[in-house]
């Protein structure tokens, strides 16, 4: 298993459009994604209710694991996703 | 442009309009091209800049009045002005007695002169009532219309993605099937899509495999409904593992018929799915976001309130760092 964690950087946290970007990102590999923050045991990053529940605020630490053939690099995309600002979209 | 003849004006319409021929039934092939009326009162004092004339010219009870006070030697006079003009006929409301020269125009000039029984605001009322629709612009779709729980749904894509099945699914739960295969659609006022079969194919279905069906004889009177506004496009397609499919519904797709924007929902389609239950379930959802109630952006507010309690709470410890 690949892990990596890393710090929410979005001053909004990682609400409905930024949780959406993420599963649209993490759903393109083949590997099991999986995030993780604080109390809270690993989600599904591939589903959006998981992420949405995981309510990671700004400065929060999230966890992100794959397990699968290209684990390495899902881990890389989700993990730079989660602490992007998301072009300050959001 | 659609047009419609005085001929047909009255064959269809002469009855609701209180409408009866007294001259000028020589041009009753002149027609009209909208239900708008023009009072020609300022052209009957020789004013006739800006003079309407393709539309059907209204005598109210100021004009018949008007033309009465004239001395006989102008009454010809003046009504000349606005026959002079090719116009599609002249109405005269009400059950005034009508001034003879009139009815010498109309004749001479082959314009058809007509009569309603009711007044000018009735007659104008009534006119738009049954009119507007024939002139109102309108499209032919190709896709299936539904009344779900009070809800027009538009079904759309392409051929054989199974619009008509999820529409029998629909009229067997209990919905209303408007029309499927084609789609009549007409702009109502303020931007309102109505949507209605073409009357030949009324009332019935193709399932592929089975044939042609009749819906009403199969379901009742409850199983289809002549016309509904359509407030939904939900756009069925295939699978597609490359798409982004909308995961929380905040951001609202919209497609654009006859100029007007109706919210789209792509639902994606695969073997055995229950597509009839999303169905029911984005008509339900509609109703909801039409009370006020957006499910998204309230779930949203209440993850975003729930991360800033966190960020707050967070806030001294990192004071201390």
């Amino acid at each position: 298993m690949v892990r990596k964690k890393v710090v929410i950087n979005n001053p909004l946290g990682i609400h409905a459009r930024p949780a959406a970007l993420v599963v649209q990102a993490a759903s393109r590999f083949t590997a099991d994604i999986f995030l993780s923050k604080g109390d809270i045991e690993q989600v599904n990053g591939k589903s959006i209710m998981s992420v949405m529940m995981l309510a990671a605020e700004q400065g929060a630490e999230v966890t992100v694991a794959a397990v699968g053939e290209d684990a390495e690099e899902a881990v890389q995309t989700v993990a730079d996703l989660l602490q992007s600002n998301f072009e300050g979209k959001f | 442009m659609r047009e419609l003849s005085i001929r047909e004006l009255l064959e269809k319409y002469g009855r609701m309009l209180g409408l009866n021929i007294l001259a000028g039934e020589a041009g009753l092939d002149r027609t009209i091209n909208s239900s708008d009326t023009n009072r020609p009162g300022l052209a009957l004092t020789g004013f006739v800049e800006l003079f309407t004339v393709d539309q059907i010219q209204l005598l109210g009870n100021t004009e018949s009045e008007y033309l009465h006070s004239l001395p006989d030697t102008r009454k010809h006079e003046a009504l000349g002005i606005i026959f002079q003009f090719k116009i599609p006929c002249v109405v005269v409301t009400g059950r005034d007695r009508i001034v003879s020269e009139l009815r010498q125009l109309a004749d001479a000039h082959g314009v058809p002169l007509l009569q309603s029984e009711f007044s000018t605001a009735k007659f104008n009322h009534l006119l738009h009532f049954y009119l507007d629709d024939i002139f109102a612009p309108q499209i032919t779709v190709h896709g299936t219309l539904v009344d779900v729980y009070g809800v027009g749904l538009l079904f759309s894509g392409r051929s054989a993605i199974g619009k008509s099945e999820v529409g029998l699914d629909l009229v067997e739960r209990g919905h209303r099937l408007v029309a499927d295969d084609v789609v009549v659609i007409t702009r109502k006022v303020q931007g309102i899509l109505v949507g209605c079969s073409p009357e030949l194919l009324q009332d019935h279905m193709e399932i592929r495999g089975i044939g042609v069906l009749n819906i009403k004889r199969m379901f009742g009177v409850r199983g289809t409904r002549r016309e509904k506004r359509i407030e939904v496009v939900v756009h069925l397609v295939d699978w597609d593992d490359d798409f982004e499919y909308e995961r929380v519904g905040m951001e609202d797709h919209v497609r654009s018929i006859l100029s007007v924007e109706l919210p789209e929902i792509a639902v994606p389609l695969f073997p055995g799915k229950a597509i009839t239950v999303i169905v029911e379930a984005i008509a339900l959802n509609y109703l909801l976001r039409v009370e006020g109630y957006h499910a998204a952006k309230e779930f949203n507010t209440r993850l975003l309130n729930e991360m800033q309690a966190r960020k707050i709470s967070r806030a001294p410890h990192s004071d201390r760092e």
